[in-house]
């Protein structure tokens, strides 16, 4: 065992570095949601198929969105530390890391909430409108309701992807259970250290994945079992175990099977 | 003007622009539908119907020409009023467009919410829509648990909600097995009986207009074809696209044979003894049935039926024809 390790297994260093790992991740998630939420909204109502086009804008903000995906993250890291230091002060630290975060994931984030949101029916955008809801109703009342299951996946992919960055992160700006592996544990080859850190990390997006999905299909109520239907269809009459369809009036009648 | 209150279509016009040069949907559309009424239009697949329906609440803008409703032109009409006048139109689909997160109860709110209508009214609105359809017991249910035609009546209850004077349907049934179908026929005849609702109805099925529409309107190629009463369009369909829709393809390739082709329309108000055997009695013509498509409805005769008689006979079957009151046409 390294000394390195029994360091940090002593003065509780591996702890703080999954503390800082996941502020770090759920602090830039939050903010990359508070800009890329309202980016991916505006980028499909101003769709040229949208509900209200408006062709330049959409153009603009996708090709911002794209230059900042297509940069590399440790490219955009190293461009960004002039600019932290313009804006906080500092280019090290967590605030630091999670400004350089928040840049990169926030179009990231647009490009996930817009391919959610499109995924709503059409059709049911086009019910609303005949109804006389207005933009702001159907983004509300519509949009964001009826995809918020895939809404709640495209977090979770997000808030992963963001968990890799701060560890890349945290190798310029300090912090985090990247930190710890890259430039506390590589110089004097602690082998030990580096793959509890990857076991951690290993851990920690586990957990995210598995409560995520969990509450991504919790939520949706598009392809539930009949459980309830059955139930609720024992005290009638229709005992052909054909649980899935009941007839218009809710009686039983000849037409059953023949129900879509 | 004697009657104000209907919907009016002037010189409607409907072009999308598209890469390989722009796309007619409808040409010079003029149409009135009465107040009161269940209108039915029909046509084929890419005829224009439904460019035709969204149309009316302005779902689509028409390239050029106007649309009144009650007398106002509503391209003419500010975002806010529009979006006001929308819940005076209700309009249901061929696809449900149910909100799949939402329950029941609050698919059929959700046109009260966007009016802000306060929750304890908007429920007890929702519990008489729901109780009208027939799914009381279905409220706290989601859309995915529901049967096809369940569904239909949901968003038939939803498109209610707010009064509405107008209902448009756009193939609200074609999705729908015969049974299904029947039944939601049955329940957009009664609201527009009982609830005086004007209903267009968009179809390219010849028994939705049959069974529930008072008039018609034919629509090919982006043009209206013939337009009237369904008893007269469906008796004799002037155009060639109506009689296409109308009569069976059947009585159409029927090869002749011997003498005089005649087909005989029962709309209801003839005799209704049995017709072929009065005429062999008092005429002593026998008639040769080709085709005979009939059904009796309260004791009285609707349908069609191809007869061919002998050259010599005709005028005097013709005769026999009129005296019995039943309608017919040298095919
Ligand atoms: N959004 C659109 N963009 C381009 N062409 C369209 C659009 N909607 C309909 N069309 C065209 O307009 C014509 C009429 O379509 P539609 O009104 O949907 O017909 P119907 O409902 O009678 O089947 C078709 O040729 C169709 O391809
Ligand atoms: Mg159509």
């Amino acid at each position: 065992m390294s000394t390195l390790f029994t360091q940090l297994w002593q003065n509780g260093g591996f702890w703080v570095g999954v503390g800082e790992t996941l502020y770090m991740t759920v602090a830039s998630a939050l903010l990359a949601y508070v800009i890329g939420l309202p980016l991916g909204v505006i980028l499909v109502i101003t769709d040229s198929d949208g509900l209200t086009p408006v062709v330049w804008l959409n153009k603009i903000l996708s090709i911002l969105v794209n230059i900042l995906r297509s940069i590399p993250f440790i490219i955009l890291m190293v461009a960004l530390i002039p600019f932290s230091r313009a804006i906080l002060g500092t280019s090290i630290g967590n605030g630091a890391m999670i400004l350089m975060l928040v840049v990169a994931s926030a179009p990231y984030v647009a490009r996930m909430v817009e391919s959610s949101l499109k995924e709503v029916d059409k059709g049911i955008v086009e019910a609303a409108r005949s109804m006389g809801a207005n933009t702001f109703q159907i983004i509300w009342k519509v949009y964001l309701p009826e995809a918020k299951p895939s809404l709640i996946v495209g977090a979770v992919i997000s808030t992963v992807t963001i968990l890799g960055y701060s560890a890349m992160s945290g190798t310029i700006a300090g912090g985090g259970l990247g930190s710890i592996a890259v430039t506390q544990a590589r110089p004097s080859n602690a082998q030990d250290v580096i793959w509890l850190c990857v076991a951690l990390m290993v851990v920690i997006v586990q957990i995210i994945q598995e409560v995520g999905m969990f509450v991504a299909r919790k939520v949706d109520k598009r392809r539930r079992t009949n459980k309830k239907i059955k139930q609720s269809k024992n005290n009638n009459s229709d005992s052909n175990g054909n649980a899935e369809t009941t007839d218009d009036n809710g009686k039983n009648s000849a037409n059953n099977a023949a129900t879509i | 003007m004697s009657n104000i209150s209907k919907i009016q279509l002037i010189n409607l016009t409907k072009t999308y622009p598209s890469p390989a040069g722009d796309v007619t949907a409808l040409e010079n559309i003029d149409l009135t539908i009465p107040d009161g009424s269940v209108f039915g239009i029909i046509g084929l697949s890419g005829a224009g119907k439904s460019t035709l329906v969204r149309c009316i609440n302005l779902l689509e803008r028409p390239t050029s020409g106007q649309v009144l409703i009650d007398g106002e032109d509503i391209t003419k009409l500010p975002k806010k009023k529009l979006l006001r006048l929308r819940r005076n139109i209700g309009m249901i689909f061929q696809g449900f467009n149910l909100l799949e997160q939402r329950t029941v109860e609050a698919n059929v709110r959700f046109p009260l919410e966007l009016d802000r209508i306060p929750r304890d009214k908007a429920n007890a609105r929702v519990a008489e829509l729901l109780e009208m359809v027939g799914l009381s017991d279905k409220a706290k249910s989601y859309p995915s648990q529901l049967s096809g035609g369940q569904k239909q009546r949901v968003a038939i209850a939803r498109a209610l909600a707010t009064n509405p004077k107008y209902v448009l349907c756009d193939e609200a049934t074609s999705a729908l097995d015969p049974t299904t179908t029947e039944s939601i026929l049955g329940l957009i005849k009664d609201i527009n009986k009982k609830l005086g609702v004007t209903v267009v109805v968009i179809t390219h099925e010849m028994r939705v207009v049959e069974s529930i529409c008072t008039h018609v309107a034919v629509i090919d190629n982006s043009r209206i074809a013939e337009v009237g009463l369904v008893s007269e369009v469906f008796s004799f369909p002037q155009s060639e696209i109506a009689k296409q829709l109308i009569i069976p393809n059947l009585i159409r390739s029927l090869s002749g044979g011997e003498g005089t082709k005649l087909r005989l329309v029962f709309n209801g108000e003839g005799t209704d003894e049995p017709i072929i055997s009065a005429l062999a009695m008092e005429c002593r013509v026998a008639a040769n049935i080709l085709y005979a498509d009939t059904k009796n409805i309260d004791g009285k005769t609707f349908g069609h039926m191809v007869i061919t008689v002998p050259e010599e006979t005709t005028a005097k079957v013709k005769e026999f024809l009129d005296a019995h009151n039943v309608s017919y046409k040298e095919e």
